[in-house]
């Protein structure tokens, strides 16, 4: 038997050398650097004009925020390409019925597709590395957070390329399937979103205040029990996933102003803060006190920001979850002998 | 032309020589029977012609045979294994070659032939070797580096005959592989597969050109709505078929028409290229031949029409229709 690295390693050499000749990549990647390049420098520009919350020391920070949510945005849409329809095109084509007839299992076949689809992504993300040094020699970023940053990436477009691998296996027409990835895709992405919104409004709970004179009721949403909606949202699990940079507080009177500059971070403490019950205070005044002479006198320390608890370990767990069943489907659907057919499937 | 029988000519091959087994094989999609009780077997060192109109089961049969489909009831034997308990033994000793396929485009001639033959688990020492022979087999060795898209519809039809044998099967299940080859190309096929079959290996191939399985086959089942009709041996068939004849004769000897009326043989036309002769079994054929020639009638073609398995085939649909 063809050991299971060794089957794998046969399959994804093999796509991928099809891919290599088949595509313009030179054309491609040229334009991704183009778009990267543009991007980066624009958004230079922007961030240094104007007041920016960050000190000038900090200017990487924001970039690299905004840079990675974009690169995120273009990885969602070039990912479901690469296997929306590498096993329903195999069938239209008539070549995957004579691997199945090899002594290759499924899992190798379904995993080494994946894995060369896998690769593409990541060099596509990878070809991102030096924008991101530039960003980084603009100050404030630790490697830390650079690594945290694309080992997120890198996991996502492994789950999208997963998800469409398994839409792929179980839908016969190529078309169909790389529609219906795109559709995954925007469910994730802008779909939780809606259902959040509207769950949100849904979803509250009555409160009676006594004023003394009398009661009225006032309405609490009740994020705290609707936010895991939200959690697979890619968007959300980059942001909250970004070691935290600590924001800029300033009092101004009575008046605490909590100011994120870094626009993952404030991303991130948004969506935890959809984690706290209702009235749960946001900010506390730390108090320290002192007795002397039988006087207690107490004096204001400091500000602690209370957020909620992080929600990218759910929304990650959860994404990633999908991208382990949807290789499990794959598996399945390649499996033979196979009892059925599912209508429109040519075997042959 | 008589209608064969539905009763099948006895086995008597021993089990244990058949490389397919196949013994009432059901397998519906849907409601729609494609097979319904299917038989047959193909011996080692034969070449089994497997013919049937549109619809009658051989890709669905040969589909169970390679593995990829479970049938719904019967027995099936591949080289002696279940494919559907286990399917990878089968695979390793059976080869298999669609009637439509695809090859991977951007690959090279080698690099397609060296990937099957890796995905069938053979090592480099024999692998490489084992692809230059059957490229040489198949007469695409001058293509080795030039890419899978370059070659002809034929070309590719021999590449993937090269690709059914990379791994040595002893059983090889053919669908259509005619199709699309020019003669030469199909001459040579028919030297591969009679090769093969002398070296032991069970081939089961299916067709619409009846000419061509006459030459190539040893035995012929005819299969129609999923199940065998009739199972026969090519010499048996021959012998026992009755064909009509076309003879012709040089004008300068006695006159043939004459000569047929004397001998109490109405022709069943006359055309500028011959007579046709009524229906004739092979032993009538050559007495009547042998009398021609006593009379000194200047014959110089005697031919049967059409092909024997192509009467048989069409007395067999028409009886089904």
């Amino acid at each position: 038997m063809i050991s299971l690295p060794r089957g794998i390693a046969l399959v994804a050499l093999q796509e991928f050398r099809m891919r290599l000749r088949t595509g313009r990549w030179r054309v491609l990647l040229g334009v991704w650097l183009f778009v990267l390049g543009g991007f980066t420098l624009l958004l230079d520009l922007a961030l240094n004009n104007g007041a920016s919350a960050a000190g000038a020391n900090l200017r990487g920070v924001p970039l690299l925020g905004i840079l990675m949510l974009f690169v995120l945005a273009c990885v969602l849409i070039i990912s479901p390409t690469l296997t929306s329809q590498t096993i329903n095109g195999d069938r239209e084509r008539g070549t995957l019925a004579t691997l199945q007839a090899t002594r290759l299992r499924p899992s190798q076949i379904a995993l080494g597709k994946l894995t060369a689809a896998w690769s593409v992504g990541l060099v596509m993300l990878l070809m991102t590395v030096p924008f991101v040094l530039y960003a980084m020699a603009r100050g404030g970023l630790q490697f830390v957070r650079v690594a945290a940053l694309y080992g997120v990436v890198a996991l996502l477009i492994g789950v999208i390329c997963a998800i469409s691998q398994a839409i792929s296996a179980m839908l016969a027409r190529s078309i169909t399937s790389a529609l219906l990835s795109y559709v995954t895709v925007f469910v994730l992405s802008v779909g939780t979103l809606i259902g959040f919104a509207l769950l949100v409004a849904i979803v509250q709970t009555p409160r009676s205040i006594d004023t003394g004179s009398g009661s009225y009721v006032v309405y609490d949403s009740r994020t705290d029990l609707v936010w895991p909606v939200l959690a697979p949202n890619p968007f959300v699990v980059l942001a909250d996933s970004a070691p935290r940079v600590p924001p800029r507080v300033t009092q101004n009177g009575d008046v605490i102003r909590v100011e994120d500059y870094d626009v993952l971070s404030a991303i991130g403490r948004s969506i935890r803060d959809l984690r706290r019950p209702p009235n749960a205070p946001y900010t506390s005044i730390e108090t320290s006190c002192t007795t002397t002479d039988d006087v207690t006198s107490c004096g204001q320390v400091g500000y602690q920001v209370i957020t909620g608890d992080p929600v990218w370990p759910w929304g990650l767990g959860f994404d990633l979850l999908l991208g382990v069943g949807s290789v499990a489907i794959t598996i399945r659907r390649l499996r033979a002998p196979a009892r059925r057919l599912a209508t429109g499937v040519r075997i042959a | 032309m008589q209608p064969l029988g539905t009763v099948l000519e006895e086995t008597t091959a021993d089990p244990a020589e058949l490389g397919v087994e196949v013994h009432d094989l059901w397998r519906y999609f849907g409601a729609v029977p494609a097979l319904s009780g299917m038989n047959l077997s193909a011996p080692y060192g034969q070449v089994t012609a497997l013919v049937g109109p549109n619809g009658a089961g051989k890709t669905t049969l040969l589909l169970i045979l390679a593995s990829l489909l479970t049938p719904d009831r019967g027995q099936v034997r591949v080289a002696g294994l279940d494919p559907t308990t286990d399917p990878y033994g089968v695979r390793s000793r059976m080869g298999w070659m669609p009637d439509t396929f695809g090859v991977y485009d951007q690959l090279t001639v080698g690099e397609y032939l060296k990937f099957f033959a890796d995905a069938y688990g053979m090592r480099r020492a024999e692998s490489v070797p084992r692809v230059h022979e059957l490229l040489e087999l198949v007469r695409l060795a001058e293509y080795t580096r030039q890419q899978v898209h370059v070659l002809s519809r034929g070309q590719k039809q021999r590449l993937a005959l090269a690709r059914a044998l990379v791994h040595r099967p002893r059983v090889l299940l053919l669908d259509e592989p005619a199709s699309g080859l020019d003669p030469r190309s199909r001459v040579e096929l028919r030297d591969v597969l009679r090769g093969l079959a002398a070296e032991g290996v069970a081939v089961l191939v299916s067709s619409h050109i009846l000419t061509e399985l006459e030459e190539i086959s040893d035995r012929v089942v005819f299969v129609s709505r999923g199940q065998t009709v009739a199972e026969h041996t090519t010499s048996g068939l021959m012998a026992q078929a009755r064909v009509a004849y076309r003879v012709r004769a040089l004008d300068d000897g006695p006159p043939l028409l004459s000569t047929l009326e004397s001998l109490k043989v109405t022709p069943s036309a006359v055309e500028h290229n011959g007579v046709v002769l009524p229906e004739l079994s092979q032993l009538e054929a050559a007495d009547l031949l042998a009398a021609l020639v006593r009379a000194s009638v200047k014959v110089v073609s005697f031919e049967p029409e059409g092909s024997v398995l192509e009467s048989a085939y069409l007395a067999m649909t028409e009886e089904r229709r």
